[in-house]
């Protein structure tokens, strides 16, 4: 069994979205709950947060954008820059615990102390760019992280796979002149789906070009579709870039009992996801993996998908 | 949604005088397909596209060159000699809407914009409409776009609106589209959010039919085209 981290904190719960607000901390309590129900607490190294160290925050977002952001916050006001993006008192001071917690978790891969890990945060991070708040995402967790392995470890290839149904926008602009980081996601299409990047021509740009790899899935598929995607633009992309550290967005609202899309995955397509990208952390990066939650609303599936996804990674 | 406001401005002219190797390189330079030909206080007397000083030169200038012999014979050729002098134009109050009719008959890439008098103003192009139209259907900003069928009767898309807007959430564009049944009409919101789901909750229950859009786009597909039934969860 591998030694896998697990990073989770009470306070994730803090953010609060207010009414009519999807992203709520219940989703976390029910991912919580679906890895202490299936017994696995006990196998995990659980991790808990700390917050981030302002420098690593500074590498992807600037300055005038982390200065607005906590004054907002401070100011107690609900909403920032976006009504998708509902927030109050303490919404700043999580959003730091959630990086803290995850370059924590990087660190101890890096350093030996664990194989991989899972991130259970809020709030999510892969719409946020670098000047802007989108989609319930104020810093952009996943990009902190590759930033952070970049240049505290000197890692030349990290690999990010995005499977939230909805286009890790942020992720991509802040990566996309970047050769040293591979962004591959598969999302509902962009036509129909927020936030309406993401389309099967954007490849990256300048230096970047070649290292931003889109998958868009029509409205109604399923399984199948997703599958054969993976197959076909992953699988080739990730045997040339020979990634030494995969990163995932682990979205979890492609399934087909959550209303925030219209594609149609089954519980069991999310193991095999799973089961490939650990498969490709062992082929290429010596196992070293860490999935960060991202998106997935459906109260009643995130148990069984958290806890599967869990279960796969101690099971390396 | 009027021509002035998304037409270019600083346009690259030429004279009736311009040699036809001065306006292919004037062409080649700024990388246009189309060069107004004015006189005198910019009055438009003609056009000339890169078609038409294809059509001039010969083939082989545009790629291993000519002879000096051939270059010699050509250089008298003036704008004046192969310029369209029946222009398309149109004025600026015209909308985006009218230019992009007028293109759609006409058939040119470009339609000089002219005052009443006839003097340039400006010129739009496909690409310049397309820039006009994609900022019309909001696709630039982030969003979620829905389908609702709705019967075709008053004040429906004002319910929609109404519903829509008392939730909070910025409308990108609203297109309405012919529905198979001809008592019905698909409405397609592209909304500034992700938080889609509670909007949809409510509006079904007001009792509107939400589609996949991409049902409908099947739907409007012949037969034969279509994909085969998938089941449904």
């Amino acid at each position: 069994m591998k030694r896998t981290g697990f990073l989770y904190d009470d306070r994730f719960l803090l953010h609060k979205t207010g009414p009519y607000h999807p992203e709520v901390p219940e989703r976390l309590t029910a991912v919580f709950q679906g890895i202490e129900e299936g017994g696995l607490l006990d196998k995990l190294v659980r991790i808990a947060a700390s917050p981030a160290d302002m420098k690593w925050i500074h590498a992807v977002h600037a300055a005038d954008y982390i200065k607005r952001f906590e004054a907002t916050c401070r100011a107690n006001k609900q909403m920032f820059e976006s009504p998708d993006n509902q927030m109050c008192a303490d919404t700043y001071e999580v959003a730091l615990l959630a990086v803290g917690g995850i370059l924590e978790t990087a660190r101890r891969v890096m350093a030996g102390e664990l194989d991989n890990a899972f991130c259970a945060v809020r709030p999510p991070g892969h719409h946020a760019e670098t000047n802007q708040a989108m989609g319930f995402c104020y810093f952009n967790n996943i990009a902190v992280a590759a930033r952070y392995l970049q240049q505290e470890w000197g890692l030349h290839r990290v690999g990010i796979v995005d499977f939230d149904v909805h286009h890790g926008n942020g992720t991509q602009h802040i990566f996309e002149e970047d050769a040293g980081v591979y962004y591959y996601s598969i999302h509902q299409h962009p036509t129909f789906a927020y936030p309406g990047t993401g389309r099967e021509f954007e490849y990256g740009r300048g230096a970047g070009y070649g290292f931003t790899k889109n998958s868009p899935v029509l409205p109604g598929q399923g399984d199948e579709d997703w599958k054969r995607l993976i197959e076909r633009d992953l699988f080739p992309a990730f045997e040339g870039f020979k990634p030494e550290f995969i990163l995932v967005s682990a979205g979890f609202d492609a399934h087909r009992d959550d209303d925030m899309s219209d594609i149609q995955l089954s519980t069991e397509c999310y193991s095999w996801i799973m089961q490939q990208l650990v498969g490709m952390a062992n082929t290429y990066t010596g196992g070293r993996i860490i999935s960060v939650l991202e998106g997935g609303y459906s109260l009643r599936r995130l148990p069984e998908l958290a806890r599967n996804h869990v279960e796969i990674l101690l099971n390396g | 949604m009027f021509v002035s406001r998304s037409m270019t401005r600083k346009v690259i002219t030429v004279n009736p005088e311009t040699t036809i190797f001065e306006a292919q390189e004037l062409m080649a330079a700024n990388r246009i397909r189309h060069l107004p030909v004015v006189v005198a206080d910019n009055t438009l007397v003609g056009i000339v596209t890169d078609r038409d000083l294809r059509s001039a030169l010969p083939y082989r200038y545009f790629k291993e060159g000519i002879s000096p012999a051939e270059t010699e014979s050509l250089k008298n050729l003036r704008v004046k000699d192969i310029m369209t002098q029946k222009v398309i134009t149109i004025p600026p109050a015209y909308t985006i809407q009218d230019a992009l009719m007028v293109i759609q008959n006409s058939r040119v890439g470009a339609l000089p914009v002219v005052d009443d008098v006839g003097r340039l103003q400006g010129i739009i192009s496909v690409r310049d409409l397309l820039r006009a139209f994609i900022n019309v259907l909001g696709i630039g900003q982030p969003g979620t776009l829905l389908c609702i069928l709705v019967e075709e009767k008053v004040g429906q898309l004002k319910r929609i609106v109404d519903a829509i807007t008392e939730m909070g959430v910025s409308f990108g564009s609203v297109l309405v589209a012919r529905y198979w049944d001809e008592n019905k009409r698909a409405v397609f919101p592209y909304l500034l959010t992700q938080n889609v789901a509670q909007v949809k909750k409510k509006l079904q229950a007001m009792g509107y039919e939400l589609l996949d859009p991409m049902q409908w786009y099947i739907d409007q597909l012949p037969e034969e085209e279509r994909p085969p039934e998938k089941p449904k969860s």
